[in-house]
């Protein structure tokens, strides 16, 4: 019926965009009009299922030329992911050679636009074209291999999931610890020479002092036999050992991993936990878990550089304490654990090193004569470190925060302290590898070093005139958190500020501006946005670009709400998703968001040994690029949404 | 009625040899029309665009037709037609300088006669689908009148209206913004990337890509069948 030849100008276009891609970047403009006028354009929403694994083959190969489309295996009834494509890739390509059916399912995960290219027409190309055979059968090895791999890493972590025991610790963090079950108890009435005979007989490091009905009343270990015993003069074997327990015992339930155990351990700074039917003090003991359960199979752990840090007696071995932790997070990185883990161990290791630092300054000073005031101050870290986000060793940023002082002289005579106090901490933290601030926003500086009446002077001027470069500025002194000293009076200021905000709202409104000042490169596949500034050329600023919006985005809403804790990005947006029920999905998404581009830029800067800051995206693999552009969308939404809830549109530059 | 007596007469003049076999072949497709009830991946579309010398159905003349079909959900890109017409009473100036067809693309066009005829033969009984389909209808409709006093017999669907009845129902009033309707408009409403604008194939193949996602939101809204697609 048809007698007239194809339309030149729609099989220009489509041999243009076919073009774009290879294996057909190749072959002349000629062989790809050819081409594109056998193929057929399809259009899928998300969710459609394109083929089946076992299925029959179908006619077509396809390329993505918008979207994304997952190709997924499942083993036991559960699906793994096997590839992404997107923009420019093949799939569905087995079916020139061979084989009858599909090895895979392939799912649309996001409104796609597909060319469908006959199989027949590529099987003509790999046989007349010898660049385009090459292509599709290094393509085809490549992806076997890389099916093969992905499958047997799913079965190594099922395997190892079923077996506890196998594999590394780190490897293993979902891994449950193994508790000892056949937890001996005593009673709390029987002498301490006895409980020390029934933990030597059974050779264990720890009993669990416990009532009849096995509740747990404490603990007793053999620090504390060691400690309250042996050094404490008199007889003391024939007192109970309640005398001596250490009540109550941490209670927890079953079932914990590897990571939450960790987790606990740096934050109890405890070594022994017992478990207990509901994980309280009022069911019977079933279980124990002390630190040699956890720490035995590795040699660096969170916990041991923490006690490290704990007991450093020098500037010298905490610097080393740091490497040793920087090592750690390599591992961490390199083992994909979870990012919340890993950010907040980093957290309680950078604070136990500036606390160590704070603690070595003020013994210094007190040898050198200067005495510690007695006034209330207590040491912030602001910026990334202030939300808990500091995982490369990036540059210091951080105040000093006292009380008032009475008068004029005291007043003088502090300020010189803490200033001080600040320069000595600095130094120390610069010697274990935090550079200084370029932009001297550190301790050490008069200005950061001040009393609550000269932050809330700063902080009134701020939201009362918020300027764009004020603004800027004020964003990392609004991520502060008290580190050491104390946390009473960084609430107190947190409390002032956010009574100030309330005052005046209109301040939320620049706040919300500012963080729209970078809006999301959402054609950053087609032509890299890049950043034009001469070093960076061909790099992206994943700081800029991707993790300011968000943590900006963050901040404000937490402003808004009176947040008065001191969270991170992620914790900001849980909370506030909790606060605003139309923004939980949205806060959920962009917290993941947050945690992927943590995970990037230390990965990147590990990689590079620098700050991470600056990305090259020829460089990201497949699932890194599909998750930024993911990303990106979620970025545009939250500003948007922004710009909805503060009428931003109304507000002139 | 009309439309039956109509037919019978082309279908006379058809067996006097009176007309050109094209023009009967097409005619007689529609001898048994499309069921209401065909499920949309049974139904051929054809997605087509016209530039003209101008707006009026009168003075005006058809420049070039450009068409792609869709066959169910699939842009079939084999399935594609493209004609420029050698007219003599080539239009204004402006016209020109929007389209970009000059008087020497055109004079080596087909006579406006044969490019119908092979437009028809392309055409077949598929389904048209045009944004502001109305315009293009009569532009190719006012040709047939005059040459060989037949219409086309075809559906028709217009994308405009169409992507007007799935985001606003079917009784928006659009007389005052009609420009959230524009080709552009939807294009970049719905992520489809703005090339070779203006030209009618070009047009054509970027109506189709709208078309296709009109489909896939009407078939979420149960229009799965050529009756509910037409509102017939």
């Amino acid at each position: 019926m048809q007698t007239t030849t194809p339309s030149n100008t729609i099989v220009e276009r489509v041999a243009a965009d076919l073009g774009k891609y290879p294996p057909f970047d190749r072959l002349s403009l000629d062989k790809n009009r050819k081409i594109a006028a056998s193929l057929a354009v399809e259009y899928h929403e998300e969710g459609e299922i394109l083929f089946k694994k076992g299925e029959q083959l179908g006619r077509f190969s396809y390329m993505v030329m918008k979207g994304a489309v997952r190709l997924f295996d499942s083993i036991d009834g559960e699906e793994v992911l096997v590839d992404l494509c997107d923009e420019g890739d093949l799939f569905g390509v087995r079916a020139i050679f061979g084989t009858s059916a599909y090895l895979l399912s392939a799912q649309v995960v996001e409104e796609s636009l597909l060319l469908a290219i006959p199989v027949e027409t590529i099987k003509e190309l790999v046989q007349s074209e010898p660049s385009v055979a090459a292509f599709f059968t290094g393509a085809i090895a490549r992806s076997v291999q890389h099916i093969e791999h992905s499958l047997s890493e799913a079965i190594d972590m099922r395997r190892s999931l079923m077996e506890p025991g196998s594999g590394s610790l780190l490897a293993n963090e979902a891994l449950v610890v193994d508790q000892v079950r056949n937890v001996i108890t005593c009673e709390p009435d029987i002498p301490i020479r006895e409980a020390a005979r029934i933990m030597s007989v059974n050779n264990i490091g720890s009993i669990i002092v416990a009532a009849e009905n096995r509740h747990p009343l404490g603990i007793i270990t053999d620090t504390d036999l060691r400690k309250k015993v042996v050094a404490v003069a008199g007889q003391v074997n024939e007192r109970p050992v309640s005398d001596i327990m250490t009540s109550p015992v941490y209670t927890i339930t079953a079932g914990k991993t590897v990571a939450d155990m960790m987790m606990l351990m740096v934050r109890t700074k405890l070594r022994h936990f017992c478990i207990t039917e509901d994980g309280t003090t009022d069911t019977p003991v079933i279980g124990i878990i002390s630190e040699h359960d956890i720490v035995t199979s590795e040699g660096i752990n969170p916990a041991v550089i923490m006690k490290a840090i704990m007991q450093s007696e020098s500037v010298e071995q905490l610097s080393q304490e740091r490497e040793k932790a920087e090592k750690l997070l390599r591992v961490y990185i390199a083992q994909d654990v979870a990012i919340h883990f890993i950010s907040n161990i980093f957290t309680e290791l950078n604070d136990a090193l500036i606390v160590k630092a704070i603690e070595f300054s003020v013994a210094d000073m007190k040898r050198e004569g200067i005495d510690l005031p007695e006034i209330e101050f207590c040491w912030l870290s602001l910026g990334s470190e202030g939300r808990k986000e500091q995982l490369l060793r990036t540059d210091q940023d951080n105040a000093i925060l006292y009380r008032d002082p009475e008068d004029e002289a005291s007043r003088e005579s502090a300020q010189r302290f803490f200033l001080e106090l600040g320069k000595r901490v600095s130094a120390i933290l610069v010697a274990c590898g935090f550079e200084p601030c370029p932009a001297e926003i550190m301790a050490s500086n008069p200005a950061w070093c001040q009393p609550l009446s000269g932050w809330m002077n700063y902080f009134r001027k701020w939201i009362g005139t918020p300027e764009p470069k004020a603004l800027m500025n004020s964003t990392i002194f609004f991520d502060f958190r008290p580190v050491y000293g104390s946390t009473a009076l960084a609430l107190e200021m947190k409390r002032q500020i956010n009574a100030e905000i309330e005052r005046g709202r209109g301040f939320l409104q620049f706040f919300a501006k500012n963080a729209l000042q970078n809006p999301p490169p959402l054609g950053f596949f087609r032509n890299f946005l890049v950043e034009k500034s001469r070093e960076h050329a061909h790099e992206f600023d994943i700081k800029a670009r991707a993790m300011m919006p968000l943590s900006d985005a963050a901040r404000v809403l937490a402003c808004e709400f009176g947040v008065t804790e001191f969270l991170g990005t992620v914790e900001r947006f849980r909370r506030i998703g909790q606060l605003l029920p139309s923004f939980q999905e949205l806060s959920e998404e962009a917290a993941q968001a947050y945690e992927f581009l943590m995970r990037l830029r230390t990965e990147h800067g590990l990689a590079e040994r620098s700050s991470g800051r600056y990305i090259d995206p020829e460089h990201l693999n497949k699932m890194q690029r599909q998750e930024l552009r993911d990303l990106f969308t979620t970025i545009g939404k939250v500003q948007s949404m922004l710009n909805l809830r503060y009428q931003l549109d109304y507000i002139r530059d | 009625m009309i439309e039956l007596v109509r037919k019978i007469q082309v279908s006379m003049r058809c067996r006097k040899g009176l007309l050109p076999e094209s023009i009967c072949r097409y005619v007689s497709l529609f001898d048994h029309p499309l069921q209401r009830n065909t499920p949309l991946e049974e139904v051929r579309f054809v997605i087509f665009d016209t530039e003209t010398s101008g707006f009026d159905l009168v003075r005006d003349r058809i420049l070039s037709i450009g068409a792609v079909a869709m066959n169910g959900s699939k842009i079939d890109v084999a399935d594609s037609f493209e004609v420029l017409l050698r007219q003599e009473a080539i239009g204004g100036k402006e016209a020109v300088s929007v389209h970009g067809i000059l008087k020497r693309d055109l004079n080596q066009g087909l006579e406006e006669d044969e490019a119908v005829c092979r437009f028809l033969d392309y055409l077949g009984n598929g389904v048209i689908v045009a944004h502001h389909a109305d315009f293009d209808i009569a532009m190719v409709g006012r040709v047939l009148s005059r040459r060989y006093g037949i219409k086309l017999f075809n559906e028709a669907l217009d994308t405009a209206s169409f992507a007007k009845r799935l985001e606003k129902g079917p009784y928006y009033n659009l007389a005052h913004k009609s420009g959230e309707y524009r080709l552009d408009n939807l294009c970049e409403r719905y992520g489809i990337c703005l090339y070779d604008r203006h030209t009618a194939p070009g047009d054509a193949y970027l109506t189709a890509q709208l078309f296709q996602r009109l489909l896939a939101v009407g078939r979420k809204a149960g229009i799965d069948t050529l009756g509910k697609l037409l509102l017939k």
